[in-house]
């Protein structure tokens, strides 16, 4: 096989920072292959996507050293425009990418550029979305009224349409819900099976990596830290955790029994079949410690003013002390809900009740400090100019004294992991950190109950479980804690209650367990953890049900002990 | 499709036919209307103008509901304008009413400062308003029966290069996100305690520059990712369309509102003349 793409010794440093944000990568990438990228959040993935476009150093100012060649073009001499007519990016946020407002011309925006007839550019406007599975009925659609798996597939059309010889995918469904997910990853199942194009793809999901990867690179503060084939890759467990990448849990629960590498889902299924003679039941503690109700919802319903109705009689109800997690598809009502219950919103019809009293009855300063709500995306929160002032802001906005301030202002810094970036202007942090920062500034203000909408999209693994792990700690305090989520593995580990909202109601309210396991789980697209999968397709009974790689581990009895 | 006034105010034009018009045509009418204004200097021309905008409302299917929206600000204006010739101008003409505000005598003369009404004040006043009400209509009209994509394949189909007609997308585009970031922000706000309602005017505006800080922060990965998704794909500001996917010709409706609009500004200019 021939080289598609060549990285010798590349260092680049963005203008303005101190550290380089890659250092020394060497990668090829063979004509053909679907090259995996995986690391922590800021481990340099994106960077390196965009120099093998050009885009750096041609683009964006900073100190570039090495040497990258895609398709024996020198991406230092070689203009980004004509790179672009061979290399073909998807990023992360579909919406970024769409400037046009038809489908249609969106993808034929993007076939402009190759001065191709009018005949060849409708051929290939019907081959690209015919490839990721939508109709030409999409054509006048408009990108950003669609779903986020329909805007993603959208995107990958436009960049497909082009025949690039390769495509690089930017984390294509971290924004995505579960549906999403699968949508785009058949896309691109497609796509690696049908088109003989190179391609990269940058993903957090090992479990995604290991169906399509033909190598993975892991990478870590910029560096290499792994390359091979996935078989290699996801047995090295602790190399992988200290990158912020969490191996298969099949790869895992294979390594923890002895067995050998596994790391494909349909492989595990077969190799645990020939090897599992039974399971043994575990004594699970499955009832939540909790306390009196904190947030009542009965019967809500709302609709926003442009006519869409958000809910319709959804009643929920949130109890001291438990975490639960908001789960459904994009669009089902979870954020409107999460608003109604810390009265963002006020309901048309049904009744919110907070420590018994209507929702209605509080003063805004009062419910604020009852029900605490963190925003999707931390930019849209933090409005001060250090770190201090941003947490200190609604204890001010409290007239609270100054000594007390300070010392709560200091827990939270320390809880949150920020001690040190006091003075420092928030514009200046990083992603986690800014995310960290919108945490402690509601944290900060006690309230009983903590919502958080969405906090682990586009986040690397370690840094998930690590905020679960605080956001637990929280309920120890007598918190309750709402955590809106997709990531159901998660969700399922940590959680006391699964609810599930779907077409503004909540369908489903339970715990993990009986959600996941019940008969209507399939048809609610809950994408079940991989190893509650695996034991429900090596026959295990649906009153046992492993969440953990631990779990399934000693439930299982191998034939051979 | 919707039109730059759909998303902004979710006032769109009822008529297919009009809005199917090319964009050639439907910038001739408003432009026309606009030329004409220069000519329409008398109360009753400017009064015909306003009466013909808002016909071609009416016919483009635009509801003259969207005044309601405005009327504050075309109200204080028409005072504005009404306070300027009175207060500040003293135009010759039949006197109907006079009163002198202020009057001070020095050694080289008097100084006196009058609200003086004329009839030749009351009718450049009225000619004003007129001409501000025929300006509103014909913005309507534009804005209601325009989209962006009209916009962009229009300027294309004048040659116009790629990275500006594309620059033209993502300006109503930005424009509609910082509206909803704006409320998102303010939201975030409440939901740390702050409420609108009861803070006072000067500290909800040092609030309200606070929010500044996100939304420019926001503006700015938001242009630099548009950016990078752009030049990724191989658009550049010189880049010029290739392929003429999509034609735009003229049919016969088109034609008819040009020459419709044409004959209105030549009708108006030889009206002002021989005024």
């Amino acid at each position: 096989m021939s080289k598609a793409v060549v990285v010798k010794d590349v260092w680049w440093k963005y203008v303005g920072r101190e550290d380089y944000a890659l250092k020394g990568i060497e990668l090829e990438i063979e004509k053909g292959e679907l090259l995996a990228v995986m690391g922590h959040s800021g481990s340099g993935k994106t960077s390196l996507a965009l120099t093998l476009t050009g885009i750096i150093p041609q683009r964006i100012p900073g100190e570039f050293k090495g040497a990258v060649e895609v398709f024996g073009m020198d991406t230092l001499s070689v203009d980004v425009t004509d790179i672009a007519k061979r290399v073909a990016v998807v990023f992360e946020d579909p919406e970024i990418q769409f400037v046009m407002s038809t489908v249609e011309d969106e993808i034929v925006i993007s076939l402009e550029p190759l001065k191709l007839s009018r005949e060849e550019i409708r051929e290939r406007l019907e081959w690209s979305l015919e490839l990721v599975g939508l109709p030409t009925s999409f054509l006048r659609r408009a990108p950003l009224q669609l779903s986020g798996g329909e805007k993603q597939r959208v995107a990958i059309a436009a960049a497909v349409a082009r025949r690039p010889d390769l495509i690089i995918l930017d984390e294509p469904t971290s924004d995505l819900d579960p549906v999403g997910k699968e949508e785009v990853m058949s896309a691109l199942k497609r796509l690696r099976d049908e088109l003989d194009t190179t391609i990269l793809l940058i993903e957090h999901e090992s479990e995604h990596v290991a169906e399509f990867a033909d190598r993975v690179a892991v990478l870590k503060e910029g560096r290499v830290v792994l390359e091979g084939d996935p078989a290699f890759v996801f047995t090295q467990t602790q190399v992988l955790r200290s990158s912020g990448v969490s191996p298969p849990e099949v790869s895992e629960l294979s390594s923890a029994l002895g067995l050998p590498p596994l790391y494909r889902f349909e492989d595990a299924v077969e190799a645990f079949m020939r090897v599992v003679k039974e399971f043994k039941a575990l004594d699970i503690d499955e009832e939540p410690h909790v306390g009196d109700t904190l947030i009542e919802c009965k019967n809500v319903e709302f609709t926003y003013p442009g006519g869409v109705k958000a809910l319709r009689e959804a009643s929920i109800s949130v109890r001291e002390g438990e975490l639960i997690a908001l789960v459904g598809p994009n669009g089902g009502g979870k954020t409107t809900l999460a608003k109604i219950m810390c009265g963002l919103l006020r309901p048309d019809r049904g009744e919110v009740r907070v420590l018994g009293r209507r929702v209605e009855d509080y003063d805004r300063l009062t419910l604020s400090s009852l029900v605490g709500y963190v925003y999707q995306n931390p930019d849209h929160q933090i409005f001060n100019k250090t770190v201090y002032e941003e947490i200190a802001f609604g204890l001010k906005l409290r007239k609270l004294p100054d000594d007390e301030i300070d010392r709560k202002v200091l827990h939270a810094l320390e809880l949150f992991g920020l001690r040190g970036l006091e003075r420092e202007h928030p514009f200046f942090l990083s992603k986690g950190e800014k995310r960290r920062l919108a945490l402690a500034s509601v944290y900060v203000l006690d309230p009983k109950v903590l919502i958080v909408d969405e906090p682990t999209t586009g986040q690397d693994m370690g840094f998930n479980e690590l905020l679960f792990k605080t956001l637990r700690d929280l309920t120890r305090e007598g918190r309750a804690v709402i955590v809106i989520t997709h990531s159901i593995p998660l969700a399922s580990r940590y959680s006391d209650r699964l609810a599930v909202v779907k077409g503004g109601r909540v369908i489903a309210n339970d715990s993990p367990r009986r959600v996941l396991v019940s008969p209507e789980a399939d048809e609610w697209r809950l994408t079940k953890p991989q190893v509650l999968r695996l034991a429900l397709r090596l026959g295990l009974n649906s009153g046992l049900t492993p969440l953990s790689v631990k779990e399934l581990e000693k439930m299982i009895v191998l034939v051979a002990s | 499709m919707s039109t730059i006034l759909g998303e902004l105010a979710g006032v769109k034009a009822k008529s297919a036919r009009y809005t199917s018009l090319h964009l050639l045509a439907k910038l001739a009418l408003p432009f026309s209307i606009s030329l004409s204004l220069l000519h329409a200097t008398e109360p009753v021309q400017a009064l015909s103008l306003a009466a013909v905008s808002a016909l071609a409302c009416i016919l483009a299917g635009v509801s003259l509901k969207v005044l309601k929206k405005y009327i504050a600000v075309i109200v204080s204006m028409s005072a504005f304008i009404v306070l300027a010739f009175t207060l500040f101008t003293n135009l010759p003409g039949r006197m109907l009413y006079e009163i002198t505000l202020w009057r001070m005598e020095a050694e080289k003369g008097v100084l006196e400062w009058k609200l003086s009404v004329t009839d030749t004040s009351l009718n450049y006043a009225a000619a004003f308003i007129l001409r501000i009400l025929a300006m509103v209509l014909s913005a309507a009209l534009f804005l209601a029966t325009v989209s962006d994509r009209d916009l962009v394949w229009g300027l294309l189909s004048l040659r116009m290069p790629f990275g500006v007609c594309v620059a033209a997308s993502l300006f109503f585009r930005g424009t509609q996100l910082f509206i909803s970031d704006f409320h998102t922000v303010r939201e975030a706000m409440m939901a740390r305690g702050v409420d609108f309602a009861r803070t006072s005017l000067a500290k909800r505006f040092l609030l309200y520059v606070n929010a500044l800080i996100p939304l420019l922060s926001l503006m700015i990965t938001r242009s630099y990712e548009v950016s990078l998704a752009l030049e990724s794909r191989g658009i550049a500001p010189k880049s010029r369309m290739a392929s003429g996917y999509h034609s735009f010709k003229l049919n016969r409706h088109d034609y008819t509102v040009v020459a419709l609009s044409i004959l209105l500004l030549l009708a108006f200019a030889a009206w002002g003349w021989l005024a």
